[in-house]
């Protein structure tokens, strides 16, 4: 589904979405934002893909486009590079504004496989790639230590927070 | 506590860029930095809080307090690492947010206090060590090389968690810490540009494209090399080199160096057995011959 370039249907409008997203404090101040695009004008990953748009979401979350919001790829291609909060002058984060939606979309089976998946390693080993055979051996040939390769104590943790039973979306 | 850190080496560089770890080591050993390694370490949460902002929280306060519980702050070699246990060590200064984690940690025997500090390697280098520290322990000629900097994202941003030591619109510490080794900084259009390693694992090719442009700025200015401070902007701008260079039609062929691979080279390290420099791609022969 497109993020923007179709009509805008009132009928499809959460008016309880915004006040859904500020209900996390990383997202409070989302109201602020007065739409003059100096995030948008900042983003690098706007600068090569202009569908990819921190005004335009920060707009659609204030109106209520939850489902547009919420299903479109486009929220998860950030690069966390922080430059839309850094200068944006209302003092949003739109940083933390795209994590509390991302967070949101992942629960509702959103989520690409990638982030998923690296959860569920994180929870096996510890840390995202510890057991691939070639590293191992790499780093005995350099002689740095050996890693220790247990994620059961982070799962143990992370687990209280449900993350362990998010599923990401289906392939494309 | 001064000179003494917990080495928080993250997921990638262990496994994919052992040098910059290996380099890493070898420098602090020499300049006077104790680096101890625990073992409980596990991921630093930069990842999850794309899916649960709780979940790579408390990840993060994991980390802090085994940390903690050997009196020790933390230095980071990844950038994002930084960045994240930053942020965190930050929000866990407040009370409530705390008691709210340590009340999951206690599940696993852990308590966070709030003592942990972070820092990245590049900046205990730059206040520990000093740039006349460096000066001092550099005793091979790098003078003829051009070296372009790249800070990555997390080492200046959020402006909050680097507590002033650069400033993230016109940051000056790692051409400073290049200069300090001999080696010419340079200055080029695009040196804010993000390596597009967080998007990465999302879309390939829009983290390419941010590659592509940051190297096409740099061929035309022909610098001898890269020098940055995270992993996984090396990856992006050196392992994935090649890829970007076949997909867009180019022929890039810029070294990159971390940081301590550079000090070391300046240093009169080994630039195989001490700094790994062989397992750089692309490759930096070209780079070493200049430096004889």
């Amino acid at each position: 589904m497109k993020l923007h370039s179709e009509p805008v249907r009132t009928a499809e409008l959460d008016p309880n979405f915004k006040f859904e997203v500020m209900s996390h404090e990383a997202a409070r101040d989302v109201t602020a934002c007065f739409s003059c695009g100096t995030c948008t004008a900042g983003c690098p990953i706007h600068e090569i893909f202009p569908e990819y748009d921190p005004r335009k979401m920060a707009r659609m979350v204030n109106l209520g486009m939850r489902k547009r919001v919420l299903s479109s790829p486009y929220i998860w291609y950030c690069a966390t590079c922080h430059t839309c909060e850094e200068h944006c002058p209302q003092n949003v984060k739109f940083f933390n504004v795209l994590n509390v939606l991302k967070n949101m979309a992942a629960k509702e089976g959103y989520a690409p496989p990638s982030w998923v998946n690296q959860t569920k390693q994180v929870m096996k080993t510890g840390i995202v790639f510890a057991t691939e055979e070639a590293w191992i051996k790499k780093r005995e040939e350099l002689s740095l230590r050996p890693l220790k390769g247990d994620g059961k104590e982070a799962a143990k943790l992370i687990q209280l927070t449900d993350v362990d039973k998010i599923e990401p979306r289906a392939q494309s | 506590m001064m000179n003494r850190y917990a080495l928080f080496l993250g997921c990638t560089t262990p496994t994919r860029v052992p040098q910059y770890e290996l380099s890493a080591r070898w420098i602090c050993k020499r300049l006077g930095i104790e680096l101890v390694d625990i073992e409980d370490f596990v991921c630093c949460g930069a990842n999850q809080i794309n899916i649960s902002i709780e979940a790579g929280l408390l990840l993060s306060a994991m980390n802090l307090a085994y940390a903690e519980a050997q009196d020790l702050d933390i230095v980071t070699l990844c950038a994002a690492c930084f960045g994240v246990l930053a942020e965190a060590a930050e929000k866990l200064k407040n009370e409530e947010v705390r008691e709210g984690v340590n009340r999951k940690l206690s599940k696993i025997g852990l308590e966070y206090h709030g003592k942990t500090k972070v820092k990245h390697i590049s900046r205990v280098i730059y206040e520990d060590v000093g740039l006349d520290g460096i000066r001092k322990a550099a005793k091979r000629d790098l003078s003829k090389l051009r070296a372009a900097p790249h800070y990555g994202c997390h080492y200046l941003k959020p402006r909050s968690v680097s507590e002033g030591f650069d400033e993230p619109d016109n940051p000056k510490t790692l051409h400073q810490l290049i200069s300090a080794t001999g080696a010419k900084p340079i200055e080029y259009e695009t040196l804010d540009y993000c390596c597009g390693g967080k998007a990465f694992p999302v879309s390939e090719d829009l983290a390419h494209s941010l590659v592509a442009k940051k190297l096409d700025n740099l061929r035309d200015r022909e610098v001898d090399c890269m020098v940055l401070q995270c992993q996984t902007c090396y990856l992006m701008y050196g392992a994935q080199q090649e890829k970007v260079s076949k997909k867009f039609n180019k022929q890039y062929s810029i070294p990159v160096l971390l940081y301590p691979q550079l000090l070391g080279l300046a240093m009169g390290a080994d630039p195989v057995a001490h700094l790994g420099l062989n397992l750089n791609m692309p490759l930096v022969d070209r780079l070493l011959d200049k430096i004889g």
